[in-house]
């Protein structure tokens, strides 16, 4: 069924039924995935998918539901679905139905170019990479991911209030990691890239980056237990900051889920900190002119020079606060309620080279990659404890390479620690790319080895 | 779910394209998730999952789509375009899909879908009220419900076609305590192969007390010393550790490609006489079961350690093909989105004769990990971590204070040696895995252990 009629078909029972306001948001991704091993494509996989989410008004009350069938049939499921999860609901916050922005401004998300590349292209891309990164040195033992994906996505909204939006992104990414190994020992490094022009992937630059940093692994030991000085490199910084992103959700601190509850306006990090949400972002993941209620986003500043300058709003938190929504509703697909979340989020960069950094620091350690961020990052508390991989720095130069060791620290005390930021501000997996750090010097953390 | 004549069209049209293995699986899954705050209901989603994957191999290369579109004519497309990319079409296939019956290895008595929603909240009130009056540090309490029907169709061109409809419901309290601008969280949960029938089966009362417990134990805990040190680790979730440092890289998935610490290990030592560890996907009603895989294979219980010694790996259809092994049914998959492969059911240490006192006794110093969080692991490497909620000290054979949170790392291959002590105390802890095909319910089970020597992440020196 073509979607206009079903959403035509969809209201008209609603409103039968008795529900008031309603609104259809409607994502089609369209996927593919290649994966090679030892020169033939192991994996391949293509997708087309589509799902509905419905929300409507029921005495006073918003009641979601979705499907991933779209038919005839669906309707009455969704209608009722609706009916019976608003029955149960007993928050006193009303959320509402919007009737959209008086502007929203142009982003430019979809690279035509990206859609029209054949996929022998991608093939032979994959292909080549694999092949470099096991010709580069003989103790690359094999390329246990070797990845290439893309996806082109199309989001809309559709309300009985009016609101009629379409948007479409696309982006391709890749991912490689590779397994060195000499008489004494084994590493792994990774490298995941994401693009919006298929043109920048330089298969050369990654296999070079990736084995070179596998290489000096090889030997690393672990350190004595103690406190230093580190600098977090920017991929590390960023997988931290991504980890506590929901600590500027405005719902997050009403629930008191956030430690930033009472901190508006308040010094909570070192004046070098800025920290930006920016939907306008050119080539950013979640560059976007209206969120997920509808509403146009936001150009913010969230941390002004270490000071706590706004939370991160949907129109529900933004009521309760007697504020503006800051644009920031979000659905992270079509089965989840709305929530909140960033856009494209980072912290400003400095203008101190990486290497810089390291000469400066004198001794220390340089964090190069992390692990455990689901378990060991707790964002209630800002607690962190992490597995690390990175370099020991003696006399502003690495020394040696340092593995089997745990970064432990409390993330609003780090914050106030930044002593120094990188120019290299770099956008990340997880979080598909839209939080963003340049590298950090900070001051001291606990370091747990021998 | 789908006709069978047209789930042979669509096997026969992919091989007569490219391949010499294809198979359809649909998914029909009705899905409830219920949030509880303060109280309060404060999300309530529910829908419809439904989509159809189709996996085609040619030799050991494998094409995967899915799509939400079953209609006859768009399935056989979608499945001519993906054997397409494949060599080797070995067709003039005629099929005759068989229906086999399955074994139900775990009852349901109330399915989900027929309890009101409302009885659903009064359950997640109960455990709200006993975490929230719990005592007066514990600020806030989140209770989380859900539960699925899961049907599914599973048929290949060697002739299998399988129908089962899988159930489970889970509840988790999650609390907060706070005390001088300070938070800290407690968790607790459990989750069954079930239907409404297991909130009869356990106190929910006790699990939220629970979670208010380790709050308030880690807001009044002070920081944990870091270093190598013994460590004790509890039974039920502490299983996370065999999950991580071993399991994962037992899964064919690592093997058939040589990224796994553990190839070209089996029917070798590689932990002491007093570890046995299984992986059973046959337990009646527990959390990661299943009647067969989701390539239709029947699951079983498959013995990986035996006294110290490596006696299997876990393998789906894909990779056995490259390893020259038979299935074991384990082979999952979160949904129809992902081509399933290898991964654990419920995976446990079996029990030893030591007492839980008796471990404790026998330690002069070392931590206690008595609350246990996600872990995770490279495989090739065998490099792990896995994150401890609540800890304590224990010096010269007791218990000496709790300690707060911190992360516990080593290599997968050198800690199994290091088991020196097994409890008797066998317990099984409800977990979520995720790995390449998605997030699919583990069950984590073990006795409390001992490892003599472990890195502990921690914030400073023990005094």
């Amino acid at each position: 069924m073509q979607a206009k009629q079903f959403i035509k078909n969809l209201f008209g029972a609603g409103k039968k039924a008795g529900i008031e306001d309603m609104e259809v948001f409607i994502q089609g991704n369209s996927i593919l995935e290649l994966m090679v091993f030892q020169g033939e494509i192991d994996k391949f996989s293509k997708a087309e998918e589509k799902g509905l989410s419905f929300r409507g008004i029921y005495e006073g009350k918003m009641g979601y539901s979705y499907t991933e069938k779209i038919d005839e049939a669906s309707i009455e499921f969704l209608v009722n679905d609706v009916i019976s999860n608003t029955k149960i609901i007993d928050s006193d916050e009303q959320e509402t139905i919007f009737k959209g922005s008086d502007h929203y401004n142009e982003v430019n998300t979809f690279n035509l170019e990206l859609e029209q590349t054949p996929i022998d292209k991608k093939i032979e891309f994959i292909k080549l990479i694999e092949k470099e990164a096991l010709s580069l040195d003989d103790r690359v033992e094999s390329i246990n991911y070797c990845i290439y994906g893309d996806q082109s996505r199309e989001n809309m909204i559709v309300n009985t209030k009016g609101l009629n939006l379409e948007s479409k992104i696309n982006s391709a990414y890749m991912y490689i990691s590779v397994v060195v190994k000499d008489d004494n020992d084994i590493k792994t490094a990774f490298r995941y890239k994401l693009y919006t022009d298929f043109n920048k992937f330089d298969y050369k630059a990654i296999a070079k980056d990736v084995v070179e940093e596998a290489l000096s692994l090889l030997g690393a030991e672990s350190i004595k237990s103690d406190n230093y000085p580190v600098i977090l490199r920017n991929n590390v910084a960023a997988v931290i900051l991504d980890g506590f992103s929901g600590i500027f959700s405005a719902d997050n601190v009403q629930k008191s889920l956030s430690l930033l509850k009472g901190k508006l306006n308040q010094k909570i990090a070192s004046e070098r900190i800025t920290i930006v949400d920016d939907p306008f972002m050119e080539d950013g993941t979640e560059t976007k002119s209206f969120d997920s209620e509808g509403f146009a986003t936001k150009f913010k500043k969230v941390i002004n020079k270490g000071v706590l300058a706004t939370y991160l709003h949907n129109s529900k938190t933004a009521k309760k606060d007697g504020v503006q929504s800051t644009g920031n509703a979000f659905k992270s697909s079509y089965k989840a309620p709305i929530t909140i979340a960033p856009t494209n989020m980072y912290i400003e960069k400095g203008n101190k080279e990486l290497d810089e950094m390291v000469k400066e620091m004198q001794n220390g350690l340089l964090i190069i990659d992390v692990q455990g961020v689901n378990s060991g990052l707790n964002p209630i508390s800002g607690d962190f404890s992490l597995a690390a991989t990175g370099y020991e720095i003696k006399e502003g130069k690495i020394n040696r390479s340092v593995s089997n060791i745990t970064i432990a620290g409390n993330l609003f005390e780090l914050l106030n620690d930044v002593e120094d930021i990188g120019n290299d501000l770099v956008f990340l997996m997880p979080s598909n790319g839209y939080i963003g750090s340049p590298s950090l010097k900070i001051k001291s953390l606990s370091v747990a080895g021998e | 779910m789908l006709n069978k004549s047209i789930v042979e069209d669509v096997i026969i049209a992919a091989l007569s394209i490219g391949g010499d293995f294809a198979e359809v699986f649909v998914e029909d899954k009705i899905n409830t998730r219920l949030t509880l705050l303060s109280g309060r209901v404060e999300k309530s989603v529910s829908g419809r999952d439904y989509g159809v994957g189709i996996r085609i191999f040619s030799g050991n290369n494998s094409a995967y789509a899915y799509t939400n579109d079953s209609c006859k004519e768009n399935l056989i497309k979608v499945a001519k375009e993906t054997a397409i990319t494949l060599k080797n079409s070995n067709c003039n296939t005629t099929l005759n899909l068989m229906k086999s019956d399955i074994k139900n290895n775990s009852t349901i008595l109330i399915f989900p879908s027929s309890v009101e929603k409302s009885k659903k909240v009064q359950l997640m009130k109960r455990a709200y009220n006993a975490a929230k009056s719990y005592d007066e540090v514990i600020s806030q309490v989140t209770v989380n419900y859900l539960d699925h029907e899961q049907n599914v169709l599973i048929a290949n061109s060697e002739g299998l076609f399988v129908e089962d409809k899988r159930v489970r419901t889970r509840l988790s309290i999650n609390s907060i305590a706070s005390k001088n601008k300070e938070m800290q969280t407690g968790f607790s949960g459990s989750g069954a192969y079930m239907g409404f029938e297991f909130y009869d089966t356990i106190d929910i009362e006790d699990y939220a007390k629970e979670s208010a417990r380790q709050a308030k134990t880690m807001i009044n805990a002070e920081l944990c010393p870091s270093g190598k040190m013994p460590v004790i680790i509890t039974n039920g979730y502490g299983g996370t550790i065999f999950h991580e440092a071993c399991g994962h890289g037992l899964e064919a998935t690592f093997i058939a490609k040589g990224s796994s610490v553990f190839c070209d290990k089996l029917g070798k030592k590689i932990a002491p006489d007093i570890v046995t560890a299984v992986d059973d996907g046959t337990i009646p009603n527990a959390w990661g079961s299943l009647n067969v895989d989701d390539e239709g294979t029947k699951t079983k219980r498959n013995i990986l350690i035996e006294n110290g010694i490596l006696k299997g790996y876990l393998v789906d259809k894909l990779n056995g093909r490259r390893m020259n092994m038979k299935s074991t049914g384990s082979s999952r998959r979160e949904s129809y989105k992902f081509p399933p492969t290898s991964r654990m059911n419920n995976t446990f240490i079996t029990n030893g004769d030591s007492t839980f006192e008796e471990i404790i006794s026998n330690t002069e110093y070392g931590l206690f990990a008595k609350g246990i969080g996600g872990g995770s692991v490279e495989p090739s490497t065998g490099d792990f971590n896995f994150g401890v909620t609540e800890g304590y000290i224990v010096k010269n054979g007791k218990i000496d204070r709790p300690v707060r949170g911190a992360m516990l790392i080593g290599k997968g291959c050198d800690i199994l040696k290091e088991i020196d002590m097994v409890g008797n105390d066998l317990e099984h802890g409800q977990g979520i895995c995720g790995s390449m095909s998605g997030a699919v319910p583990t069950n984590l089970g073990q006795p409390t252990i001992r490892v003599k020597s472990m890195t502990v992440g921690g914030r400073k020196e023990d005094k």
